[in-house]
């Protein structure tokens, strides 16, 4: 579903964001990109959105060259960035029904709306009230409630836990487990290694722009996931120098 | 549905709506939620009101004293009793200038150029009253005006509408959240559009309605054909402004680095066109096309009118005359002419310095003409230079109408003289230098009759400034379009 072809991004002045990146996650499948800032995480992220050009290679969604036509990309994902910006003065609900009226052309019902945003761990008397009293959190999930609304089927969340008290972080973890398990595929950027072991199918170690190291999650538990990360992060910074 | 637009429509069971609707809709639920916005929409709707109030009473007031004016200036006119023609000439009478209705909205040049001539025999004068002379030094200041309001505040509004319409988004991160949705620009900016013009053109269409409301108030001869049109004539000039100040906000925001300096470069815009333009182009065309200064162009016609003998019998123009008429009539004595020597004389020096007017002041209104042209052309770049003479002319208060009027009293000075020279020349005996003329004579002579330019002529000539106005707007609106093609979402 979601592919990078020897994807490439270097930034005016030379700073090379991204180098020949490879990557390929299935339909189902929940991948994490882990690595310190900087390494690249977050740009793959806007090259599979096309908020920037690739230099060089591809990055395809669902087959279509997101450089090539990125409203078609950008239709097949949900997006949910580090920070979910709203509009302030909308409810939770209004906000889900302009976002999801947009990615989809249609009126979204109340109840409908009520239900995605429950679902997503909203609590019920939040929705009617203006986004400008949310919490990080609350916001959050409203983000992951228009991803849901929108049907989108690949979603990209770039750090959507940072921040989050470890209740919540929770919540969302689990609201991603359900997601993968109605077939959607997630492609997760985080620093958060425990949320990675706990909700990926493989996590990606990026390094200075490269993916140098890819591991199954199954069978290993948050220590072996944070002694492969260092290791493969000791590598890349030996070979670097 | 990719159509902008505003349209709902049934799909299966479900509600579509476009997008650009989608995006109108929200802009308006969060500008109505927005105090500051309710609070600056009810302020400019005060300003609205209280200047087309005042426009109103100040225009009642200008009719009122003019038929004041115009009642008593006849009165004295057809008083006068038995007189000399030509000393009944040099008494003279007043023209006054009407006050076209919607000159409510746009006072224009009227309180600078006068609003009466004193027409006398031998001179053409200039008008007079004008009220930034006679007046306070509050006068002099200029009064609110709806013309004022529409076009200095409103573009303001549509800047505070359209600055942040990217670069806010952008600078709050909701720009990214909508572009990762797949909606294309084109549709974000229509909707932005919808949002945004139907509050700037809402607020000038209950300008205009409110303008032909307090016309008909004022009466039905107020709201005659010819209104209307001057009526959409000023919509259609300030429209096309609005429209062009939107797409500009637009098109800074989406290529500014954040809202703030949006906002500085378009504020920026707004004061050199809306203050500082002007003022420079008026300077800018005196230097490109100077005008003599109103003593100079007195002397210049007095210089020519030397040429001819005016009052001087010992001018060789006047022998030369005198030897015509006494040819034409066959006789060796002035004595021995059947007509009035010195009617004849009269209406020879008044024939003659009609053309010396017409010359002088054709040069003038020529050069008047190129400086409103050069004017028009500067609209392209500072629209309020190309919007200003539409309002003006839509309302009657321009220079072209001021001239009209000046030519039409002229030529109802010429009437006075006309009659006052042929009555000396068919009654007045050569050897009677105390002729004076029976008191019905002043009876024939009509009242000043003035009738404006249609609204067709107003439209017409305003023809380079509609063009220069829409050419900018047009290019606000491709660079608008362009910028905003492929927004950066962070």
């Amino acid at each position: 579903m979601l592919r990078a072809q020897a994807l490439t991004k270097v930034y005016p002045g030379g700073t090379t964001a991204l180098d020949h990146l490879d990557l390929e996650v299935q339909a189902g499948e929940v991948f994490c990109l882990l690595g310190p800032n900087g390494a690249g995480k977050t740009t793959t992220v806007h090259l599979f959105l096309n908020f920037v050009a690739p230099t060089s290679g591809h990055a395809f969604v669902g087959g279509v060259d997101s450089a090539r036509d990125p409203l078609a990309a950008r239709r097949a994902l949900g997006y949910v960035p580090e920070n979910v910006m709203l509009y302030g003065r909308l409810t939770g609900l209004e906000n889900l029904a302009y976002f999801t009226a947009l990615a989809t052309g249609k009126k979204l019902k109340e109840a409908e709306g009520r239900d995605l945003l429950t679902r997503a761990g909203l609590p019920a008397e939040a929705a009617a009230r203006p986004v400008a009293g949310y919490s990080k959190g609350m916001r959050q999930k409203v983000g992951i409630a228009i991803a849901s609304a929108k049907g989108a089927e690949a979603l990209l969340l770039d750090e959507p836990t940072s921040g989050l008290d470890p209740r919540s972080a929770n919540e969302f973890a689990r609201h991603i487990d359900d997601l993968a398990s109605e077939g959607l595929t997630v492609l997760m950027v985080t620093h958060d290694l425990f949320l990675a072991g706990r909700c990926a199918t493989r996590v990606g170690i990026m390094r200075h722009g490269r993916l140098v190291a890819t591991l199954r999650t199954m069978g290993l538990d948050h220590m072996d996931l944070e002694r492969a990360y260092l290791e493969a992060s000791e590598e890349a910074d030996s070979e670097a120098s | 549905m990719t159509t902008a637009s505003a349209t709902l429509t049934r799909e299966g069971s479900r509600l579509t709506v476009s997008p650009a609707w989608t995006v109108a809709r929200k802009e308006w639920t969060e500008l109505a939620r927005d105090s500051r916005w309710r609070a600056l929409i009810a302020v400019t709707l005060a300003m609205m009101v209280v200047s087309l109030a005042l426009g109103l009473l100040h225009l009642g007031r200008l009719e009122r004293e003019h038929q004041a004016a115009t009642t008593g200036d006849r009165w004295v006119w057809t008083a006068q009793g038995p007189k000399n023609p030509h000393s009944a000439a040099h008494f003279g009478q007043y023209a006054f200038k009407p006050v076209g209705p919607l000159a409510v909205a746009d006072p224009g040049t009227d309180e600078f150029a006068g609003s009466s001539v004193y027409l006398e025999a031998h001179r053409q004068n200039e008008a007079q009253f004008r009220s930034a002379r006679d007046g306070t030094l509050g006068s002099r200041m200029g009064r609110l005006s709806l013309a004022f309001v529409l076009q200095a505040v409103l573009p303001l509004m549509a800047i505070l509408l359209g600055f942040a319409a990217f670069a806010g988004e952008r600078d709050a991160g909701t720009l990214a959240l909508q572009l990762s949705l797949g909606v294309r620009p084109a549709d974000l900016l229509l909707g932005k559009a919808l949002a945004s013009g139907a509050v700037i053109l809402g607020l000038l269409l209950l300008a205009t309605v409110g303008v032909g409301a307090g016309l008909a108030v004022r009466g039905p001869r107020a709201v005659e054909a010819g209104e209307v049109a001057r009526l959409l004539g000023a919509f259609a000039g300030y429209a096309i402004y609005l429209v062009g100040f939107l797409a500009l906000s637009f098109a800074v925001s989406a290529r500014a680095s954040s809202p703030r300096a949006a906002l500085v470069a378009l504020l920026g815009f707004w004061i050199v066109n809306v203050f500082v333009a002007p003022r420079v182009a008026i300077d800018v065309v005196r230097r490109v096309e100077p005008l003599p200064t109103a003593q100079e162009f007195r002397s210049a016609i007095a210089e020519s009118r030397k040429a001819q003998f005016g009052h001087d019998e010992s001018h060789p123009a006047f022998l030369a005359f005198r030897e015509r008429v006494l040819k034409h009539y066959g006789v060796s004595r002035v004595a021995d002419l059947p007509v009035s020597f010195r009617g004849l004389t009269l209406r020879e020096d008044d024939e003659v310095g009609y053309r010396t007017f017409d010359e002088h002041y054709g040069r003038l209104n020529e050069r008047l003409r190129t400086q409103d042209r050069l004017r028009a052309a500067a609209g392209v770049v500072f629209p309020s230079l190309a919007l200003q003479p539409i309002s003006m002319a839509m309302a009657g208060t321009d220079n072209l109408h001021h001239d009209d009027f000046i030519r039409a009293a002229e030529r109802h000075r010429r009437r006075i003289q006309t009659a006052a020279s042929q009555d000396l020349i068919d009654n007045a005996r050569n050897d009677d230098p105390n002729y004076k003329a029976a008191p019905e004579l002043w009876e024939r002579v009509p009242s000043f009759h003035y009738e404006r330019p249609s609204a067709w002529s107003a439209w017409r000539s305003q023809g380079a400034n509609f063009l220069s106005l829409s050419i900018w707007s047009a290019a606000c609106v491709g660079v608008a379009w362009r910028t905003s093609s492929r927004p950066r979402p962070y």
